[in-house]
């Protein structure tokens, strides 16, 4: 119950004027890196740390946290907007988002996003308060089994769903893993695959393929069709209407608790979540064949499980000392560098420090939603410019954004060369998605598996050991295998398809 | 499916099948095996071994579907084909000249031909767009945002 | 780009040998490269260097991280610079050296691709467990592996990095055999070890000091000659009888070779002072990163030395594979 003594006092110096002023600059430049290409957050959040040099420890920390979250909602901006994901857990939004857009409900999608990351981000931000401890050191009995079981467990659901064509769903998924695979391989850092081109060592880069299959692929589309516009459809009103507020509820309480449970867990990333909360969706859905074609409850699933996760992961960053991703190593060396030293013991030294901060992620998830959601109207505007601007622009922004992340010529001809691929997949019909899902997840996938061998000593039989592991690795494959083996008892899942 | 269509599927079948025959060729040239288990050509081998499987299911799931005739057509021909295409030289132009000219000059020669391909006509607008797009941007994006972009020549 | 950059290069060199380089040096932004993803040990280490030594510099430095395939990325692209002093490269030995000494890994640069100009860290090895360990010395967890061999685990941040390499020193010194795990970097050390999947981990003092202070974690022995100033109640390997178990990770600024002599003098003698700075040193020791400055011949000759033993324990863990 002191902890709630010290919230109070940590909300109040939260909401001291200064430390305001920080969460909303925060807020404002971090929807600002999320929205521009070339400036993955991580990147944008390691810029501004010298900045909060100068700040004191708690409005430098209350900033970047600001900024953390700040990014994830501008991914989702250009997700909606331009098919292009600011960052790789926007990428599911881009699903459902875009083709909102295309429909002239922009403004519904990014309202539904800006509310559906609110309600996650404080329901993520009231279990982190209190529950961390305990759940933090129980998220650490998962292990480098669990974690590979947890990926393939993660793959299994998206192929097992994208349901008109199974074959085309697993080819497309060995594919993605293949693309993977390539680059330095964990066994011996070999270059493999690489032929000799000193940029595909560290493998090929997400982001430029990701814009050129969804972003360039979208724009090729759009110029066959010889329109005026991006966007044909005349816009609707900015905020949802109540049939989908209806559909949506559901989806955004799925969306925080899947969120903030993998949140927990270290090194997850922000994709799984985002990826599992949509499919989930999608099965407990009455009407699956929606999805893909603008179902709202698309959208609240995948933006409320993303932020339920940001929030989430600050449980392992604050309770463990422990970053999950590499934007929260930033945020852990700007926390070190200001005084704070997350681990078990932050809230027994500093508790006033720790709990302003806590208190500040209330106020920035609030903030965020007050800055973001009147521009809604704004942004779904811009899609109304003419195609000929629109198109050039969104391809500059493109070509910033492979170029950026590495100073790298050859990413943007990856770019190039993926928008092309995308246009024929996509006028072909394959399914894309199941491919960008083993893209992002191959890499986890062949390290876990790699480290559960070294620390078995190479023997398999360490999965007989872990049932957590044996689980999460049993039941979906035993699940894919019956949908391909029997194919009619999943008609329903059929239906529809994941594009 | 249509004729067009099925055939289209098939050619992109057949090539993400050669795509993994040359992977499972790839694989055997690493080692499979090593000390701990797998070594790095494991994964590859068996993945691609897997992706020739569904590839060559998925081609004859294909052929043997009804085949609709029609005139649908899979792709462009005319003003859309040009539209397409000529995104993608002025990309293809654009990220080429980068690498010579630096950001600058390259966008500026991008938006302007792009813009005017696509249909705008008016000179002044297409100029003010090419400016700001190509110099504004740069100047943004290294001075404010941090964030390098290919330089010119005279930038050193 | 490369050949710009060589007919440029080439145009500059004759205007860069003129005696008044060294008020012509340098005229615009120096850019630094690390070679680790940011937020990292190397990369804060880096930015308060950087923060710091472009107010001596007179002109800003820009931090670029280009992480990847353990630090290979970044030194190829360190090397592959235009050589006129203003591309400097973060460099991290004994990472350098077994990139280049793995031919597996094909190194575009080779040790002489390099000028070592100034370092900055030496940040000595550390074997920590967590706090609840059965292991309460290094002398205990030795034991247990002798009594097991091939069964006592423990991780490093990296295939051939300074840890991968320390295990082997201690596997030979010791006539141990542990099972050695490789995380990616410490942060999945730590989830590692607490996580109770491993036994203990290699890692670097700098990235620990916090934690051992706060309880979090038993630190058991560092791999030096002398007692780090951080962790003084934790013993040395030569204290414990393991004089040639000296291990640590050196991080410090170079150039690619062919980098004017004048340049290179004037980066010294800003980064050197930045270093020397006291507001650096106390950012430094806030980050438990112990400084060892050297330039000119003595740094030549640490990196050639680095290099020699580097190569012995790179070339027994190659035969491992």
């Amino acid at each position: 119950m002191e902890s709630l003594g010290y919230l109070m006092a940590g909300l109040g110096a939260a909401l001291s004027f200064n430390n305001l002023l920080f969460a909303f600059a925060g807020c404002v430049l971090g929807t600002l890196i999320g929205v521009l290409p070339g400036l993955g957050p991580a990147a944008g959040t390691a810029i501004l740390i010298p900045l909060t040099f100068n700040l004191d420890a708690t409005g430098a920390i209350i900033m970047l946290c600001a900024i953390y979250y700040g990014a994830m909602y501008g991914g989702t901006i250009t997700s909606v907007l331009i098919n292009v994901p600011g960052e790789a857990a926007s990428v599911v939004t881009c699903i459902d988002g875009y083709q909102m857009a295309k429909q002239g409900r922009a403004g519904s999608a990014l309202a539904i996003a800006a509310i559906g990351s609110f309600v996650g981000g404080i329901v993520a931000t009231i279990l982190l308060v209190v529950v961390a401890a305990p759940l933090a050191s129980l998220a650490l009995k998962f292990g480098p089994a669990e974690f590979f079981a947890l990926m393939v467990a993660g793959l299994c659901l998206v192929v097992g769903l994208a349901g008109r064509n199974i074959l085309a769903a697993l080819l497309m998924t060995a594919l993605g893993l293949l693309l993977s695979l390539i680059g330095m391989d964990p066994v011996r850092g070999a270059p493999r695959f690489t032929f000799g081109v000193e940029e595909l060592y560290d493998g090929i880069g997400f982001v430029p393929v990701v814009m050129g299959l969804f972003g360039v692929g979208e724009l090729l589309l759009a110029a066959e069709a010889r329109q005026t516009h991006l966007i044909q459809a005349d816009l609707k009103k900015w905020y949802p209407t109540r049939d989908e507020w209806r559909r949506s509820s559901g989806a955004i309480g799925r969306g925080t608790v899947i969120g903030f449970v993998l949140g927990l867990i270290p090194g997850v990333g922000a994709i799984v979540p985002t990826f599992m909360a949509y499919v989930l969706e999608k099965r407990v859905s009455k009407n699956p064949e929606r999805f893909g074609k603008g179902a709202i409850e698309g959208v609240a699933s995948a933006e409320t499980a993303n932020n339920a996760y940001a929030n989430g992961s600050m449980v392992p960053l604050l309770a463990l000392g422990v970053p999950s991703s590499p934007t929260i190593a930033v945020l852990m060396g700007a926390f070190i560098v200001n005084g704070l030293t997350p681990g078990p013991f932050l809230f027994q030294e500093k508790p006033e420090l720790v709990w302003t901060v806590i208190a500040s992620f209330f106020v920035g998830n609030v903030l965020l939603l007050i800055l973001n959601l009147p521009l809604v109207g704004l942004w779904a505007r811009l899609l109304k410019i003419p195609f000929a601007y629109l198109c050039t622009g969104v391809l500059i922004f493109c070509i910033i954004g492979a170029y950026g992340l590495k100073q790298s010529l050859f990413d943007v001809w990856v770019m190039l060369g993926f928008g092309v691929l995308g246009y024929v997949l996509r006028k072909l019909d394959f399914p894309i998605a199941p491919a960008i899902l083993a893209l992002i997840l191959g890499p986890m996938m062949e390290k876990s598996l790699r480290t559960t061998l070294e620390i078995s000593g190479g023997s398999f039989a360490i999965f007989l050991d872990r049932p957590l592991a044996l689980a999460l690795l049993a039941v979906p494959l035993i699940v894919l295998a019956a949908i391909v083996v029997r194919p009619r008892a999943f008609a329903n899942l059929r239906q529809t398809d994941i594009e | 499916m249509s004729r067009n269509a099925r055939r289209g599927w098939l050619v992109a079948t057949a090539t993400m099948m050669a795509i993994c025959v040359f992977a499972i060729w790839q694989s055997l040239l690493l080692s499979l095996t090593d000390r701990l288990g797998p070594g790095p050509g494991f994964f590859s081998f068996w993945l691609s071994l897997l992706g020739v499987l569904f590839a060559g299911l998925l081609i004859l799931d294909v052929w043997r579907k009804p085949v609709i005739e029609n005139d649908e057509t899979l792709f462009p021909r005319g003003e859309s084909a040009f539209r397409v295409l000529i995104i993608i030289g002025a990309v293809a132009g654009a990220t080429l000249l980068m690498g010579w000219v630096g950001f600058e000059l390259a966008m500026l020669v991008f938006i302007a031909v792009l813009t005017f391909a696509l249909g705008e006509r008016r000179w002044y607008a297409i100029g003010l767009f090419a400016i700001a797009g190509s110099f504004g941007v740069y100047y943004v994006f290294t001075r404010w945002l941090d964030v390098l972009l290919p330089p010119g020549p005279w930038a050193a | 780009m490369l050949r710009r950059r060589t007919l440029i290069a080439a145009a500059g060199a004759t205007a860069l040998a003129t005696p008044a380089f060294a008020q012509n040096f340098p005229r615009k932004a120096v850019q630094m490269i690390v070679a680790f993803p940011a937020g990292g040990n190397t990369d804060i280490g880096a930015r308060i260097l950087a923060s710091i030594a472009e107010k001596d510099l007179g002109q800003p430095i820009t931090v670029v991280n280009k992480g990847g395939a353990g630090g290979q990325i970044g030194f190829t692209e360190g090397a592959r610079a235009r050589p006129d002093g203003y591309t400097v490269t973060f460099i991290n030995l004994p990472s350098v050296s077994t990139i280049v000494l793995d031919p597996e890994r094909k190194a575009a640069f080779k040790m002489d691709s390099f000028v070592p100009v100034v370092n900055q860290v030496l940040d000595p090895g550390v074997v920590w467990v967590k706090a609840d360990s059965p292991y309460k010395t290094f002398g205990d967890l030795l034991d247990a592996a002798r009594k097991a061999p091939g069964k006592i685990s423990a991780c490093t941040t990296g295939i051939l990095s300074d840890d991968h390499l320390a295990i082997l020193m201690i596997d030979d010194a010791a006539k141990v055999d542990f099972r050695i795990v490789h995380f990616e970097g410490s942060a999945q050390q730590l989830t590692g070890v607490m996580g109770g999947h491993v036994d203990c981990a290699f890692d670097n003092v700098g990235g620990i000091v916090k934690r051992v202070k706060s309880g979090e974690l038993r630190a058991l022995v560092v791999t030096d000659d002398v007692r780090s100033k951080f962790l003084p109640d934790v013993p040395t390997t030569k204290e414990l009888g393991f004089p040639s178990v000296i291990s640590s990770s050196t991080r410090g600024i170079a150039v690619p070779k062919g980098t004017p002599a004048d340049a290179i003098k004037v980066l010294e003698t800003a980064f050197l002072k930045a270093i020397n700075n006291p507001e650096h040193i106390k950012k430094m020791d806030e980050q438990g990163l112990a400084l060892k400055p050297m330039v000119g011949a003595e740094y030549a000759k640490y990196y050639a030395d680095s290099h020699a033993a580097a190569t012995k324990y790179t070339e027994w863990a190659l035969k491992q594979r």
